[in-house]
């Protein structure tokens, strides 16, 4: 068992200018589920290939445990990866694609079919054992190419989004399945996925990718809470965060009629990079409907409704501008799902005291408050 | 109701059927039904002729015999030693094309799916080989092989009226196709798997044998199959450098002896029934594979 150090890993494809992945600067705990996020072409399966060795490292150093791998084939890594369609072998039987890599090893023949009986047991795959992948379904064959990485008793699972094959339901069965049995071997992983809602329901700490750029790594609930930048606030989180730039006057930001009072802290960053704007954000949860008189808010048109039963969403445009930009926005709120506004209604809506978040107009960095 | 909509909805049925087989579908069917006439006639007169006599022959080509005579295959096994020169065939053929799989497999994977400097040259090297037609260089390859022959050592098992020179050459003359194609099986196969495979702890080689050659199974049978009916029917390149030792002949020469040998003397019976027996193993390797070849050649198209 170990941890991953990815040390200034730098990736560039042959061809291109700008890294796919640059300078990355990632330690992940032994034992740790890492989920690395982001939107297509962020560089995250780029930084997963890397430590498996199948891309090459054109600068830094990625470690595995205490001994560094950067420049060693796959098969001297002791990893086991799971691909997003599988990759198994589709001329072997369920335990011989389990077993392949342990008869790589030569190791002994009854301990390969022990340790494959294990691993189907746990997988729940045992009357499959003599089939092909080709007369398994979606669900099983993902299953297969788990037991594959599990038999291995590797040091590190490496899954690159080994979700995205499968329909939304079994998707979230699996979602929990794979993070039990994380739990349970104890094996330390790194998991890609572009879905952000996999990376907070499984992840001990994620890691947000943008660009080839690593912007933030913590845990899902204070990366939902503290988002480091605009581009994490407006990723973690469904529906994403309200988020526009405001100019500010005097010591306060100014949205429309709603004045919100900044710290001394945030002004003095904000004259330290001399900047008269600022980027505001609240969550939709951080919104209530209050009454026409609350001073404290602002007003807006219902355009759309979303009810899901436990939640209900209030798409909305800001009714006190006339300012094409601003009109251009769409407010998102949660409303109580028992007593939703109708369609066209016009509310007012208050942000809580404390729950907006504030980024730097210039940098996409959030201000210290 | 229900029994009494049936009929209606069967001859509905039919009716789509009928209206799916439009005039060009007919037309392809057309075409279809002569090309199957223009294959498979020769091969039935070939057969009947083997079984008459040779008066029989010449009296008419779709007249049936009176007597079936089995004799005209004994007397092409013994007297025309085909039985020699289909075994000639048999080793010439097998080893040609198990050596032309090994190396056209393997060149064909390299080139397909590794990028080195140089690759694609050498990929265009191979496939311009496509476009050499090999009666230009029958004269070279004469003194090519008459050369191998003088090498220390192996040169007596290579040169001119050898097996093995004849192996080489047929390896050499087939590996253009095989490559290009197999090039391009290697090529649909999915990488993840490969990649799996480096992961799971094998090496270039492993996952090239365990894995990667038998997924590209069905393109390898296909390719197979095509190599050992061209590498059976040839005859020019043998004729060439086996000319010095009857021993050694293959079976197309065998043949060709029959009818020329005695001038217009010919046994013409015994030359159908060796023809027949030149024809069966191939018809017989074909049958078999016949689902493989076909799922090889439409792979690509159907992924």
């Amino acid at each position: 068992m170990a941890g991953v150090l990815y040390e200034e890993a730098t990736r560039v494809y042959p061809g291109s200018d700008r890294p796919a992945v640059d300078a990355l600067d990632l330690d992940v705990h032994d034992g740790e589920f890492l989920v690395l996020v982001g939107p297509s072409g962020c560089g995250k399966s780029t930084s997963l290939r890397m430590l498996a060795g199948l891309e090459r490292v054109d600068g830094g150093r990625i470690a595995i445990g205490d001994r560094d791998v950067t420049h060693l084939p796959p098969r001297d890594r002791d990893i086991a990866m799971v691909f997003q369609n599988y990759a198994l072998y589709p001329h072997m039987s369920v335990a011989d694609n389990m077993g392949f890599a342990l008869r790589v090893m030569k190791a002994p023949r009854e301990e390969i079919a022990r340790r494959v009986r294990e691993a189907a047991r746990l997988l729940d795959l045992e009357e499959f054992l003599d089939r092909k992948p080709k007369a398994l379904s979606g669900g099983q064959r993902q299953r297969v190419a788990m037991g594959r990485a599990i038999v291995r008793e590797p040091k590190v699972f490496l899954m690159d989004e080994p979700l995205s094959n499968l329909d939304a339901k079994l998707r979230v069965q699996t979602r929990t399945q794979i993070a039990a049995l994380q739990r349970r071997l104890g094996v330390t992983t790194v998991y890609v996925t572009h879905d952000q809602v996999e990376a907070m329901t499984m992840g001990d700490r994620v890691a947000v990718l943008k660009d080839g750029v690593l912007q933030q790594v913590d845990t899902p609930l204070h990366l939902y809470q503290h988002p480091a930048n605009v581009f994490v606030a407006d990723f973690i989180g469904s529906p994403s965060m309200n988020l526009a730039e405001y100019p500010v006057v005097a010591d306060e930001a100014v949205l429309g009629e709603l004045r919100v009072p900044l710290s001394r802290e945030t002004l003095k960053a904000l004259q330290d990079e001399g900047g008269d704007r600022v980027i505001l954000g609240f969550r939709p949860e951080a919104v209530e409907v209050v009454g026409e008189g609350e001073p404290a808010g602002f007003p807006v048109t219902v355009t759309v409704v979303e009810e899901l039963g436990s939640d209900a969403f209030l798409y909305g445009q800001y009714a006190d501008t006339a300012d094409p930009a601003r009109l251009a926005q769409t407010v998102i709120a949660r409303v109580d799902p028992a007593d939703p506004p109708a369609k066209g209604e016009r509310v007012r809506l208050r942000i809580q005291p404390g729950k907006e978040r504030l980024f730097s107009a210039v940098t996409g960095r959030r201000l210290p408050t | 109701m229900a029994t009494e909509t049936l009929p209606v909805s069967r001859s509905r049925l039919r009716a789509v059927r009928r209206a799916r087989l439009g005039p060009l579908s007919a037309l392809s069917h057309l075409a279809l039904l002569v090309w199957t006439v223009l294959v498979v006639v020769p091969i039935i007169w070939t057969f009947l002729a083997s079984v008459k006599s040779e008066d029989e022959i010449f009296g008419g080509a779709w007249s049936l015999p009176a007597t079936l005579r089995w004799d005209n295959y004994a007397r092409a096994w013994d007297q025309a030693n085909i039985g020699q020169y289909m075994l000639n065939s048999v080793i010439v053929v097998g080893f040609g094309v198990l050596g032309t799989m090994l190396l056209g497999s393997m060149a064909a994977y390299v080139l397909s799916r590794y990028t080195f400097r140089g690759g694609r040259a050498l990929y265009l090297l191979f496939v311009s080989g496509l476009a050499f037609p090999v009666y230009l260089a029958l004269t070279p390859l004469f003194f090519v092989v008459q050369n191998m022959g003088t090498l220390p050592v192996i040169g007596p098992f290579i040169g001119l009226n050898t097996y093995a020179g004849l192996v080489l050459v047929y390896i050499a003359y087939s590996l253009p196709f095989t490559v290009f194609f197999l090039a391009a099986f290697f090529r649909t196969l999915p990488q993840a798997v490969a990649e799996a495979a480096f992961v799971d702890g094998a090496s270039h080689t492993r996952v090239f044998f365990q894995i990667m050659l038998p997924m590209a199974r069905p393109g390898m049978v296909s390719i197979t199959v095509f190599n050992i009916l061209g590498q059976w029917n040839q005859y020019q390149i043998p004729l060439v450098l086996l000319a010095g030792d009857k021993d050694k002949w293959v079976i197309t020469q065998g043949i060709a002896e029959i009818s020329t040998a005695a001038g217009y003397n010919s046994d013409w019976a015994a030359l159908f029934a060796a023809l027949s027996m030149a024809i069966l193993p191939m018809l017989v390797v074909y049958t078999v594979f016949q689902r493989q070849i076909q799922a090889g050649l439409t792979a690509g198209a159907l992924k």
